[in-house]
């Protein structure tokens, strides 16, 4: 489950980059998660686009690693994207009232086992 | 640390007969457990029918339940904790699937879980465990907290029946 949480960073050119992420992002694999964010906020990247369609459960320590890259993009003065969620994903955002304060693909992709 | 060590004790009572029967188990607050009660989780959720948004909710506030006793009740050590669940008829002749937690940690929460509901989230200043204090509110359909002479005692319902 959560040892099997994978990170692919996709650079799209100089100024826009895709991290592919895909597994369980629990208290227990969200700090990787932000060892692979972190560097992604440089002066020079405009796009930074977190891929979630291989995230199939996400909880708190997930979406405050997540507010932190939005913490991190507004000080770079870049884009930071989430794309891809799950309905239970995005579930967990509107729970905790920050499905608008991101900046969100519309896609909801299908679950899985659907 | 090993299995043995974290599970001390599984029991399932009133199964025999039905399929709507009660699980309660007594483990160690460690990083591992977490396994056990989502797999505690699915059993119960699909007992319930629950579809699998409703599940998520529910894996959801139990998670993050066991993860603020672990780190704010035992301040990440190991210590008690008991978990029951088993789905009840409310007085409204509703089914609710329900989680009590039982810790044993010496100093009471002082907080109050419907404060924690109507709170909003700071972004520029996330307070983590307030984010999940949060989540188990807003998933969970009724959160109650009480403070013990010897710890504290949490119950979280989530309704069977309800459409999302």
């Amino acid at each position: 489950m959560d040892a099997n949480l994978k990170f692919t960073r996709h650079d799209q050119n100089e100024t826009q980059v895709v991290l592919q992420v895909d597994g369980d992002v629990t208290i227990h694999t969200s700090p990787r998660m932000r060892d692979q964010l972190k560097p992604l906020f440089t002066a020079t990247m405009k796009e930074i686009r977190v891929e979630l369609n291989g995230v199939d459960f996400m909880d708190s320590s997930g979406i405050a690693t997540l507010v932190e890259g939005l913490q991190w993009a507004r000080l770079t003065g870049g884009r930071f994207i989430l794309s891809g969620l799950s309905e239970n994903v995005r579930d967990v955002f509107a729970l905790a009232k920050l499905d608008t304060v991101f900046d969100i693909d519309a896609n909801v992709i299908e679950e899985k086992s659907a | 640390m090993t299995a043995s060590k974290c599970i001390q004790d599984v029991s399932f009572s009133e199964c025999e007969s039905s399929h709507v029967g009660k699980l309660h188990l007594q483990i160690n607050c460690n990083s591992d457990c977490i396994y056990v009660l989502r797999s505690m989780v699915a059993v119960m959720t699909t007992r319930a029918c629950m579809e699998a948004r409703q599940s998520n909710r529910v894996s959801i506030a139990v998670d993050e339940l066991f993860a603020n006793i672990s780190k704010h009740a035992y301040g990440g050590k190991a210590g008690r904790v008991e978990l029951e669940t088993f789905i009840e008829v409310d007085a409204h002749g509703e089914q609710e699937l329900v989680f009590d937690f039982r810790d044993y940690a010496s100093l009471g929460w002082k907080g109050s879980m419907e404060e924690a509901a109507e709170r909003s989230i700071d972004v520029e200043n996330l307070c983590p465990g307030g984010l999940g204090l949060k989540l188990i509110c807003s998933a969970a359909d009724h959160c109650e907290h009480e403070v013990l002479s010897d710890g504290n005692h949490w119950r979280l319902k989530f309704c069977i029946n309800k459409s999302l």
